[in-house]
């Protein structure tokens, strides 16, 4: 098969794009980053979607004079496509309004900073203390270069 | 039979009109909600009773099954949409400021509910599942704290990720098959989806309706929403919206996709859920979150039951789906005023007698002592995964018995204190009655259920056998042989 076949670039950009998107919401720490991860996957996922029945040449599916055209193109996954972008519009503007709320109450938009002050928070309103938590070390490791810093800093 | 299509469009229609009758009378806006419902509800009781054996299609404006849009109702379906439509109206959110509008979501989340219940095809689950999801967003925010923005934020990433997912399986079923009728698919997928694609579609659209449905990778979100959100709306989520997401994963196991390794993938993540779920409540120290990762634990006892090949996977996981439906919501509505530390529950059984009464019911249940229903619910998940005779089932059964050993840990720890002789340092505020009220209601029917163990189980049993029922199914969307094929 031809590297450079129509369908074959259109794949991998369906593909290509999901990945980026992914990629966007696994390792990038601002909310920001992350909404516009989804948005990429969700674009992936739609060009996936109309891909499924794509024709090349294909005309629309819609009989003049009594005409039918030769290839008429599938109105399904068009008509998918076309609710799941609105939804995806609808969520991508729930996403950022909720990522000002969360500004303003947290004075931050970084992933980890609002997952530790949620947990904050939810531990206050049960009367806990916070658990102890893997992503900050119990104490200063009784290290030999650290003593040595500590006397440093305290000379 | 159009009347069915009124449970979905009633509760829809009533909650955009609502803002306009209140208006009119504010009186009025703050009735016709919990009306509409219980209208619903009559309205799916009634075609439950005329249903008998045959399950039921119904096309929207007459088009006919591969063009038009399907709903199907057997008694599986009608089930799960009677139990959101009743358990939203046993939940109705309180009276507060922003009544209006939590009474609008909460009747959208009834009907769309209902709708994703009763849907035949992939394209208006899809939609449906995106509606409740919306629906259930706007739910956990409404409280309006700061937490409960962060955690509904928190889940709109994870959710969103799960959405795109099952486009993209739902792009790959219909390039293999060139349909997303259910009951089209049923007819195609052996020829056509038992390969890689389809295993590969399957697998994305597990993960991504997976999300509401608290699988094991998927599920970060479910402390943090249930310790945010207010109680109901977590009974709500935990009870009843996660199972209308596990019913989507049963229609799909038992229409389209029958490969071995499906079921593998849900036997190990659910071996993975129960792990996790039941190993985190019993480092929990506050009761909201420790309800959360038990339901997490619970949904994985689901997904193990349905990794049982044929018509006892189905019957198992539908008993323990029923059986968490009763109790989780009840739990969440005990933990309404219990939430906090379970240090500080000491001697709230002093205040709330009839709570704590009821905790001990609910907690016996939950880990299976056998009069009570939880009990037969395990046994049905546990003798055919013995039966197997396999090792990794051997071992799904020995994790299940484990956990049932660390939730009797934990639960009766929280009942321990409830009992304590020396009460914490605050007086405990006595349980709302209208809260107290549900939550007897559900652990009564929970309790009737001991003295009504056979027929239910055989009712339960009819309904797996009808909802694995493929060639009903068939026929009753479509009578004529499909062979319209791909749409050139």
């Amino acid at each position: 098969m031809d590297i450079l076949d129509t369908n074959m670039i259109l794949y991998s950009a369906a593909f290509g794009l999901m990945l980026i998107g992914i990629g966007g919401i696994v390792i990038s720490n601002h909310l920001i980053r992350i909404i516009f991860g989804i948005a990429l996957l969700e674009a992936g996922a739609n060009l996936l979607l109309l891909l499924s029945t794509y024709h090349e040449g294909a005309s629309a599916p819609i009989i003049v004079n009594g005409n039918m055209p030769a290839m008429m193109a599938d109105p399904v996954p068009q008509a998918l496509v076309l609710t799941a972008i609105v939804i995806g519009v609808g969520i991508l503007a729930l996403a950022l309004s909720l990522a000002i709320r969360v500004q303003r109450a947290y004075g931050t938009l970084d992933m980890r900073e609002v997952r530790l002050k949620l947990e904050q928070e939810i531990s206050d309103e049960a009367g806990i203390g916070m658990p102890s938590s893997s992503d900050k070390p119990a104490d200063i490791r009784k290290l030999p270069f650290n003593s040595v810093i500590q006397q440093e800093g305290g000379s | 039979m159009n009347l069915l299509v009124l449970m979905i469009t009633l509760p829809l229609l009533t909650a955009f009109l609502l803002s306009i009758i209140n208006r009119a009378s504010i009186f009025a806006a703050r009735v016709i909600g919990p009306l509409v419902l219980l209208a619903t509800a009559s309205i799916g009781i009634s075609v439950w009773s005329q249903l008998g054996a045959a399950p039921l299609a119904v096309q929207w404006g007459g088009f006919q099954a591969p063009l038009g849009i399907t709903l199907y109702a057997d008694q599986f379906g009608l089930l799960f949409a009677l139990a959101i439509t009743i358990g939203t109206l046993l939940l109705w959110p309180k009276s507060s400021e922003n009544q209006l509008r939590s009474s609008s979501l909460a009747l959208l989340l009834a009907g769309t509910g209902s709708g994703l219940a009763l849907s035949g095809d992939l394209f208006n689950i899809y939609v449906f599942y995106e509606l409740m999801t919306v629906v259930s967003y706007g739910l956990i925010a409404g409280r309006g704290t700061s937490g409960s923005f962060a955690s509904t934020l928190r889940y709109l990433v994870i959710s969103g990720f799960g959405a795109a997912l099952a486009l993209a399986g739902i792009a790959l079923v219909y390039q293999a098959t060139g349909t997303l009728n259910l009951a089209q698919l049923a007819q195609l997928s052996p020829e056509k989806l038992n390969n890689m694609q389809g295993f590969a579609a399957f697998v994305l659209m597990l993960i991504g309706f997976g999300v509401k449905a608290e699988l094991f990778p998927v599920n970060m979100w479910v402390p943090e929403v249930y310790a945010t959100a207010s109680s109901r709306v977590s009974a709500l989520l935990a009870g009843v919206v996660s199972k209308l997401a596990l019913l989507i994963i049963m229609r799909l196991l038992i229409l389209v996709f029958h490969q071995p390794e499906a079921l593998t993938v849900l036997l190990v993540l659910g071996i993975l859920g129960v792990a996790s779920g039941e190993l985190a409540a019993w480092r929990a120290r506050d009761l909201n979150r420790m309800l959360a990762f038990s339901s997490i634990g619970q949904l994985g006892v689901m997904f193990i039951a349905l990794s049982i090949p044929g018509n006892a996977g189905i019957f198992a996981a539908l008993a323990v789906a029923v059986h968490h439906l009763f109790l989780k919501p009840s739990m969440f509505l005990l933990a309404e005023r219990w939430g906090g530390s379970i240090k500080g529950l000491a001697g709230a059984a002093a205040t709330s007698p009839v709570g704590a009464a009821l905790f001990v019911l609910l907690s016996l249940s939950l880990i299976g002592v056998p009069p009570l229903p939880g009990f037969w619910a395990k046994l049905l998940v546990i003798m055919p995964l013995l039966a197997l005779d396999q090792p990794l089932y051997y071992f799904a059964a020995f994790v299940i018995l484990a956990a049932a050993s660390l939730e009797a840990n934990y639960l009766f720890r929280v009942v321990m204190k409830l009992y304590d002789k020396e009460p914490a340092g605050k007086p405990h505020r006595p349980h709302a009655t209208a809260d107290l009220a549900t939550a007897v209601f559900l652990g009564a029917g929970l309790a009737a259920a001991v003295f009504m163990l056979v027929p239910l189980a055989d009712r339960l049993d009819s309904i797996a056998a009808q909802a694995t029922d493929v060639s009903a199914y068939i026929q009753a969307v479509a009578p004529q042989s499909l062979e319209t094929g791909r749409v050139q």
